[in-house]
């Protein structure tokens, strides 16, 4: 009799334990919990990861990629390039793309894979086509304009053609990976929330071969 | 390449795209692949010739092509008020206004046909403004620049004075003398008023420069000539001293000086121009990085103000309207409501110089604190969307520096912030159950309007 009673009281805590366990879980588990800002540096890591500029042997290229990383880092292009998933953005896979964002009137877009990749990267397009995009928002493609607020070209376009150059040839150093991202698609409306002008995903879009 | 060149140059550089497409991988463009370029050019010249590309919009209207790829900017009524258009510098043209800067014509007068065609076909080096050549095909460029022409009534009533045709081809072949005697013309002018002693604004009394519609448009920095919106061949910075830029400060210099004083004006201006960094040796380029940040130095409003326009603070920091336009007026008065499914809802703060509801009451540290590392004020934290400081803490101190010299500069407009509305424990918690557990979609959401106290958009 008395053995029962402790196995049901040390059941019951433990089910209980289990309980507040699971949602303190919940609770803190990133990138939801705050991070101490001293040590979040999770897109300059990945980009150091990512990228190793020292491993450039022309000097020029080097600085040039150099410049060019200071601003893509800063600018928080890998924000929207890094492929999403449940856990916020998968830096592993730094700039691959496929983060999903609908915007009311003007379609679904997703975003572009930057790396090196020759078939769903930006290694199929040339020098003058990522230029292009980056200073008028004309993609390659028939000259279709991205919607500025899927792509934020029209602040892009206010760098220097210098610095923009720079962007280019760090983008030139990414390394490859095979994502291959869905074209923009014209869906005039938004799914789940009328009221809203733009949603975001937390589904990678892309897929990989 | 990059600034704009000559017809022939130009079709090159259209043949190596063309090439690009079918190449494959490249560096950033050298001299050596311009001629790697032109070379493939001249043996495939007729096959390029062929595979023009399609116009997707071929048999379109010009009112649909334009809708398609000019509206961004310029806007659906021609005025120049696209959504894009308040970050943009400089501003998109009005064609209501009907000022166009690249002529061939009188100062004041409207540009011929082939002005327009022309700046269709090749862009505007140092803006936004493409070339199409490569996306429309002539005749839609043509019937796009008969339809500009629609906007303002003042081509059905006026037509366009051309400049004498001796007039409009007068430049040579500058000689080392030219370039001295042209330096004379730049002082008996008084180029340096505006464009500084030295072309890139050392020195200059007229700092303050607006366009006609009263928006600041700087001199251009006549050391970079891959920026002269028409060109930096002689004949094309010639062509802007003897028919001015219309809707801007630049005047035409015909009453002042003769031709032979602009073409030597012309080899003097083009004289000053300095290699861009993609012409650079590896010392000059990082000479050239050090310069420049000792100017930032010197200059924190003008580094800030660059790294400010070119980030996007303003994506968020200003409100929308329903079309997804910025409100023109409203830079930088926050009031974007965003909302975070399932943590709750954000609105972008007024960082304007306001002292009650912007950053006008905030100290620089507290400033720089919230930009890198998402602490607010009261001390509480940001999450890491929808403001992305996890990437702003990359900055450079100098940089954060400058950025918050130049956010001090922004005139006030109160415009009152909410504070996040957090969600309850309870969506909270099961919010993040969808999402991590059920791997559901969990939307970032964006509304349109100004959350904020000034509310009207």
């Amino acid at each position: 009799m008395k053995v029962r009673r402790v196995v049901k009281w040390t059941l019951g805590v433990v089910l209980v334990l289990a309980v507040v366990g699971f949602l303190a879980f919940l609770y803190f588990i990133p990138p939801f919990t705050l991070m101490a800002p001293e040590t979040f540096s999770g897109p300059e890591i990945a980009a150091a990861n990512a990228v190793k500029l020292e491993a450039i042997t022309d000097p020029k290229t080097r600085a040039l990629a150099e410049r060019g990383k200071y601003i893509v880092v800063a600018t928080g292009c890998v924000d929207c390039h890094a492929p999403p998933s449940a856990a916020g953005p998968d830096f592993a896979r730094y700039m691959a793309g496929g983060l999903k964002n609908a915007v009311r009137g003007h379609g679904t877009f997703v975003s572009a894979n930057l790396t090196a990749d020759r078939e769903s990267g930006l290694g199929r397009r040339t020098d003058e086509d990522v230029l292009r995009v980056l200073r008028s928002g004309v993609s390659a493609d028939g000259g279709r304009l991205f919607w500025y607020r899927a792509m934020p070209w029209a602040w892009f376009a206010n760098w220097t053609e210098e610095d923009r150059v720079a962007v280019l040839t760090y983008l030139r150093q990414i390394p490859a990976i095979a994502h291959k991202i869905p074209p923009a698609t014209a869906e005039a409306t938004i799914t789940w929330d009328p009221t809203a002008l733009e949603e975001g995903s937390t589904v990678d879009a892309g897929t990989t071969p | 390449m990059r600034a704009r060149e000559s017809v022939a140059v130009r079709r090159v550089d259209k043949v190596g795209d063309l090439l690009d497409r079918t190449g494959g991988g490249h560096g950033v463009t050298s001299s050596s692949s311009v001629i790697f370029r032109f070379v493939l050019a001249v043996l495939l010249i007729s096959g390029a010739a062929s595979a023009q590309t399609p116009s997707a919009a071929g048999s379109a209207s010009a009112k649909a092509i334009y809708e398609q790829h000019c509206v961004q900017c310029h806007g659906l009524d021609g005025r120049g008020n696209g959504a894009a258009a308040p970050v943009l510098v400089p501003r998109p043209r009005d064609f209501a206004a009907a000022q166009f800067k690249l002529r061939t014509t009188e100062t004041g007068s409207l540009p011929t046909d082939d002005d327009l065609i022309r700046t269709i076909t090749y862009g505007v080096p140092g803006t936004s403004m493409p070339g199409w050549q490569k996306f429309l095909s002539t005749a839609d460029i043509d019937s796009v620049a008969n339809y500009i022409k629609t906007f303002s009534p003042r081509f059905a009533a006026e037509r366009p004075q051309s400049i004498p045709a001796v007039a409009a081809s007068v430049p040579g072949a500058p000689a080392a003398n030219t370039v001295a005697a042209g330096k004379a013309v730049y002082e008996k002018l008084r180029c340096a008023a505006c464009h500084g002693t030295d072309g890139k604004g050392t020195g200059a009394i007229a700092t303050d420069l607006k366009d006609d519609a009263g928006r600041p448009l700087p001199a251009t920095n006549l050391t970079e000539p891959w920026t002269f919106r028409g060109g930096a061949t002689p004949q094309d910075v010639y062509l802007r001293f003897r028919t001015g830029m219309n809707g801007t400060p630049m005047p035409s210099f015909v009453d002042a000086a003769n031709q032979t004083e602009l073409r030597n004006l012309a080899a003097y201006v083009l004289s000053l121009g300095r290699k861009p960094v993609w012409d650079m040796t590896a010392e000059e380029v990082k000479a050239f990085y050090q310069a420049q940040a000792a100017e930032a130095a010197r200059d924190p409003v003008r580094r800030g103000r660059y790294v400010v326009s070119t980030v996007g603070c303003s994506f968020c920091h200003t409100p929308v309207r329903d079309d997804g336009s910025l409100v023109d007026g409203m830079l930088f008065a926050g009031g974007q409501k965003w909302g975070a499914v399932p943590f709750g809802d954000f609105v972008s703060y007024n960082l304007t110089s306001d002292k009650d509801t912007g950053l006008g009451g905030w100290t620089d540290d507290q400033i720089k604190a919230a930009v890198t590392k998402g602490i607010r004020p009261d001390g509480s934290r940001m999450l890491p969307f929808p403001m992305p400081w996890p990437s702003y803490a990359s900055l450079t101190p100098s940089d954060l520096t400058a950025i918050v010299a130049y956010l001090r500069t922004i005139p006030p407009i109160s415009n009152r912030i909410p504070a996040p509305s957090r969600s309850n424990i309870v969506s909270y918690l099961w919010g993040k159950f969808q999402l991590l557990i059920l791997k559901k979609d969990m939307p970032l959401l964006a509304y349109p309007g100004n959350a904020g106290s000034a509310g009207g958009v």
